[in-house]
């Protein structure tokens, strides 16, 4: 079952030299127990495209000059506000590649997960396991206890007491998961995943992509995950779709792309991962790739 | 040049439990010991929540110590005078982990480019045109282009703000460098080009590297010497080739194999069909 369908999507951003085109017509198509890995260049709009689903680039400075986004049948570039926000948090789970757009400083850990828990509760109590007609105290209790269950879920051991941490007091690796946390409270049918497993280690990387994998496997639902980390695509991505400068050059099965990348752009990527045999300086990089080759 | 870090412990205070109950404290850092040497590179690889980020601080002088000390150029850094501390922090940059948070929203990348060179403007003497082709020419470094002089940072994805990160840093030609996760926010390709630019900065500059990554890849790439960081605590460290070839903690060598593979048929996640 289709859960998204991204049709030639064209935005434009403006800046201090005037209007940019970004992103020149994307194409995606996202089903339920897909896992989309998007990988490509810094710069080529892969978090924009992550945000436009969402509808969470301001515009202006953004325009969209073609183009659509239909996510479980709603035209997400016209629906209203107030139809958005009751997708996300919800319907909709999106883990930033910036977090200090997600935490606030200035609030403890729990009061921020336990915000966004009620959120998710009030549009649907059995996200916390209630009935519709319980009780505020029951919401509240539900809220907090899915909350450090969450936490714990992520791996920051001690969550009921971590809990009442300040941003600050957490590493960034840590606030990385606390971010994974809030994102997953809602049960989203639709994951999206940018950068989530950059600021972590190894191990831990590992327990989050195990996590998005069990989510995927027990609720069915869809997760696009942007990356650089083409060993985190290989592991757990069905699909993948490679980008550069604002397109897709392309876009398949994980074995395919990663076998047999038909695109020299692709090539070069994996020939960029350092391996325990590469001499240093030797490392490719796009090397003489030139960007016209590419467009 | 050289950094030597001498049984440095670091507690944070614990969260408060009430009025007049002292709660433990939190120690980050344990009796930690490395040295790093002249123009080379020296690792630290660690899982999230080591303790990492607390040592560069703590070299940066941005923590204070429990205890311990640590020696830049056989000077005590927490012993300096303001004055000295100035002097020295000219010789010795950072690129920070998270490119969002560090870099000032409000400046332009003009600014925050020029900025160290302007804090340190006793020592490094520029008129504000030289400053301005200084920026240029280090934002082409690390393959940026001058017109992106007069935008802010949120006009930037993740890993432009990574390259605005490293050109800030390298603005006032310091002798050390710590880097603190400079290429996760970069895709393999431009990691690959940063890497091989930090490469070609230390031969061509002589410049010393304290390099933090999750990436053992990368730090085998880059590195000549690796100590592992567990919960505050080294567990080992010696020449990169040797630790990764031979792990003597089960720390490492779990590590080592948590690392993801590139190939999809590797995947223990992968499911039939
Ligand atoms: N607010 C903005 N104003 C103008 N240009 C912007 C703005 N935000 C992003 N851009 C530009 O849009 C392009 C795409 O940015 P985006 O953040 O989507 O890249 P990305 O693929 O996610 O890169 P990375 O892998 O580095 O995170 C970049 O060239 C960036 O400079
Ligand atoms: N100001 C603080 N107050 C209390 N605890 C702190 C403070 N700063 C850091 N810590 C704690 O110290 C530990 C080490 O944090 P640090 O940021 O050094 O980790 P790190 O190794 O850099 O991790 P990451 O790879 O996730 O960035 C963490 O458990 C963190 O919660
Ligand atoms: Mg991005
Ligand atoms: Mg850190």
């Amino acid at each position: 079952m289709t859960l998204l369908k991204i049709s030639n999507l064209q935005l434009s951003m403006k800046s201090y030299e005037g209007e940019t085109p970004i992103l020149h017509g994307i194409d995606l198509t996202i089903k339920r127990g897909e896992v989309w890995g998007m990988v490509g260049e810094t710069g080529s709009g892969k978090s924009l495209t992550g945000l436009s689903i969402s509808r969470l680039i301001p515009t202006p400075p953004g325009r969209y000059l073609a183009g659509s986004i239909e996510f479980q049948g709603i035209d997400v570039l016209k629906a209203t506000d107030r139809e958005m926000r009751a997708l996300r948090g919800r319907h909709l789970g999106m883990i930033f590649q910036d977090p200090t757009t997600n935490l606030n400083p200035a609030f403890r850990i729990g009061t921020q997960l336990v915000d966004v828990a009620l959120h998710a509760g009030h549009a649907d109590p059995s996200v916390l396991g209630l009935s519709p007609g319980a009780s505020r105290r029951q919401f509240k209790d539900a809220a907090r206890q899915t909350a450090i269950d969450m936490l714990g879920k992520v791996g920051i051991p001690n969550a009921s007491e971590r809990i009442n941490d300040y941003p600050h007091q957490f590493s960034g690796g840590m606030r990385q998961r606390v971010l994974i946390a809030m994102a997953m409270i809602g049960k989203p049918d639709l994951l999206i995943a940018d950068e989530p497993t950059t600021a972590l280690d190894v191990s831990v990387q590992a327990q989050v992509l195990r996590l998005i994998h069990e989510l995927v496997a027990e609720r069915n639902i869809g997760v696009l995950l942007i990356t650089h980390n083409l060993g985190v695509v290989a592991q757990i991505c069905t699909h993948v779709a490679v980008m550069y400068c604002g397109r897709i050059l392309e876009a398949g099965a994980v074995h395919d792309v990663l076998k047999r990348p038909s695109h020299s752009y692709t090539r070069a990527l994996l020939d960029s991962v350092p391996t325990v045999h590469t001499k240093r300086g030797e490392l490719r990089g796009l090397g003489d790739l030139q960007p016209e080759a590419l467009a | 040049m050289s950094l030597d870090i001498r049984n440095v412990t670091k507690v944070f205070p614990g969260p408060r439990r009430g009025f007049f109950a002292k709660s433990e404290g939190f120690t980050a850092l344990d009796d930690v010991s490395l040295t790093v040497k002249k123009g080379a590179s020296f690792g630290l690889v660690g899982e999230s929540g080591s303790g990492k980020t607390t040592l560069t601080r703590c070299i940066l002088r941005l923590e204070n110590l429990t205890s311990g000390s640590i020696l830049f150029d056989g000077a005590d850094i927490h012993r300096l005078p303001p004055q000295e501390m100035r002097r020295l922090r000219s010789r010795l940059q950072i690129v920070f982990q998270d490119p969002y948070a560090s870099l000032d929203p409000r400046m332009t990348i003009h600014d925050i480019v020029a900025e160290p060179l302007v804090i340190h403007s006793d020592s490094v003497n520029m008129t504000a045109r030289q400053r301005t082709e200084r920026v240029v020419e280090l934002l082409l470094q690390v393959g940026l282009r001058s017109e992106h002089l007069f935008r802010y940072p949120h006009e930037f994805s993740g890993g432009q703000r990574q390259r605005i990160g490293i050109a800030r840093a390298l603005a006032v030609g310091p002798e050390l460098l710590i880097l603190d996760e400079p290429t996760s926010a970069l895709d393999v390709s431009v990691q690959a080009e940063v890497l091989n630019l930090l490469h070609r900065l230390q031969t061509e500059l002589g410049l010393t590297y304290f390099f933090i990554s999750h990436d053992l890849g990368v730090i085998r790439y880059i590195c000549d010497e690796v100590a592992v960081i567990y919960r505050g605590k080294l567990v080992e460290q010696g020449q990169v080739a040797e630790i990764f070839d031979f792990p003597k903690s089960e720390y490492t060598r779990m590590l080592l194999d948590a690392m993801p593979d590139p190939d999809p048929d590797r995947s223990p996640f992968r499911r039939a069909g």
